[in-house]
């Protein structure tokens, strides 16, 4: 589903991603894990085109993404993005920021999105909430609108960039139950995440960043149990 | 004191039909001031955070000259300059310059309130395959609107007074009259006193209007 082959970033002088090969299968699970300044944010977002790579490729969905040429906006739209700060629409109330893009990108009609919308709204539990605005919400609220804003442009993979650690820790569970089913009903997932709990229920691959490579990539069991690298070992250990 | 009273007054009921009707020329400018200066600002604000260098640079130059050089002296130039090649009354002239001069501050204000969105504003909605126009005007730009209308509020106040500064093409505003009225009655005190009233109530009605509306803005959305 999103081939990353050879990926360099640069901040300047700062190489943040020195050669990252990424394989992410239909319907499967990746969560990527590192200590913070790995690199893994920047993948992701380098996915998603908020990040330009300066060498290597990106294929999503089979078809090979150039970045000069290609309408970058068209891409984005077939990959979601759930971010740590949630970045809701704060002018705009729950349904809308739901419909927002569908209306505006899709031309669905208002009817219909508004359908949608409940809809999806629905499925995040906060149908009660479609008519107040982002500012009356609590952080795993907030975070689950987010979820229901993306998924509202049936992207065919979703990102999602630390969705839990803005969070106060008894709303952490609410926006991961959310992520586990979508996991469960087959959505392609990306996930940066230092919920590790997470990362042994619902992965199907867990991947280590270190210092802009990826030095282990192995199904949860085998990540915990029997890390090959010697960083991961101590990653692991640092957050259990 | 009471004698100052007295004749501050006598002038206010001697002038007050000349008065009144002036004040409609005055909020007139004012308006005029004050829309062709936000559609400028907007224009400049855009180009200034358009990327190209060229409108960067004619915005630059723009908001340079207008800020470096006195509001009085862009009324004598766009009088003198402009009905050289282009007849128009003293009031149009007045009143673009105050818009224009209005243009170079209200653009700045625009461009800052646009780059001080949250830029995880503008990132979320590319991620949701909006483009950069629709990011522009659906999501960022109705929040920097908001943003701004503290700081416009006070341009606007600030466009009100300065309109008196047209007296000087011989406009009938509300200061003029005073001025005319200072030197014809021998009461020039007393007559700058009553022109100093009428400005103050004006920016009172209108600095509660402004905090009404910013009021009812935060009501709606929290």
């Amino acid at each position: 589903m999103i081939i990353g082959e050879n990926i360099h970033k640069s901040f300047g002088d700062l190489e943040v991603l020195k050669g990252v090969d990424l394989h992410v299968q239909p319907q499967e699970v990746v969560v990527l894990v590192g200590v913070s300044g790995s690199g893994k944010s920047t993948l992701l977002r380098c996915f998603n085109f908020l990040e330009m790579i300066n060498e290597g490729s990106i294929t999503i969905d089979g078809k090979k993404v150039d970045t000069k040429k290609d309408n970058l906006t068209k891409i984005r739209a077939e990959v979601g993005m759930v971010f740590q700060h949630f970045n809701l629409f704060p002018h705009k109330t729950v349904l809308e920021n739901v419909i927002e893009a569908p209306i505006t990108v899709k031309k669905m009609n208002k009817d219909k999105a508004k359908k949608l919308g409940l809809e999806l709204l629905d499925k995040v539990g906060l149908s009660d909430k479609a008519d107040v605005y982002p500012s009356k919400l609590s952080g795993g609220q907030k975070q689950r609108v987010a979820i229901a804003r993306s998924l509202a442009m049936e992207p065919k993979v979703m990102l999602f960039d630390e969705p839990t650690s803005a969070l106060d820790p008894e709303l952490v569970g609410e926006v991961l139950q959310v992520m586990k089913q979508l996991a469960e009903e087959g959505m392609t997932m990306v996930v940066v995440t230092h919920e590790m709990k997470f990362a042994k229920e619902v992965a199907d691959r867990i991947i280590m960043i270190d210092q802009g490579t990826i030095i282990e990539s192995a199904d949860p069991k085998t990540f915990f149990e029997n890390p090959q690298h010697e960083r991961t070992r101590q990653f692991i250990q640092l957050v259990e | 004191m009471f004698e100052l009273f007295g004749t501050v007054f006598e002038v206010f009921m001697r002038t007050y039909p000349g008065f009144l009707e002036a004040t409609v020329v005055t909020l007139q400018l004012t308006a005029v001031g004050v829309i062709l200066g936000t559609v400028i600002g907007l224009v400049f604000a855009l180009m200034k955070i358009s990327g190209s260098k060229i409108l960067q640079g004619i915005a630059n130059v723009y908001i340079t000259i207008i800020r470096g050089t006195p509001l009085i002296v862009q009324i004598m130039f766009l009088y003198f300059g402009i009905v050289e090649i282009y007849t128009m009354s003293n009031f149009w002239a007045g009143a673009i310059a105050l818009g224009v001069h209005n243009g170079a501050y209200i653009a700045e204000i625009f461009r800052g309130a646009i780059q001080g969105v949250d830029p995880g504003q503008r990132e979320a909605s590319m991620s949701l395959g909006m483009n950069r126009k629709q990011t522009m005007q659906r999501i960022v730009f109705p929040q920097a609107l908001r943003r701004s209308i503290p700081p416009l509020g006070n341009q606007f106040i600030i466009t009100l007074k300065d309109s008196s500064l047209v007296y000087i093409i011989g406009v009938a505003e509300i200061f003029s009259l005073a001025n005319r009225e200072a030197a014809q009655s021998f009461q020039p005190f007393e007559s700058f006193i009553v022109v100093a009233l009428y400005y103050l109530v004006l920016v009172m009605i209108f600095t509660y209007l402004l905090r009404w509306y910013e009021n009812r803005l935060d009501v709606d959305k929290t």
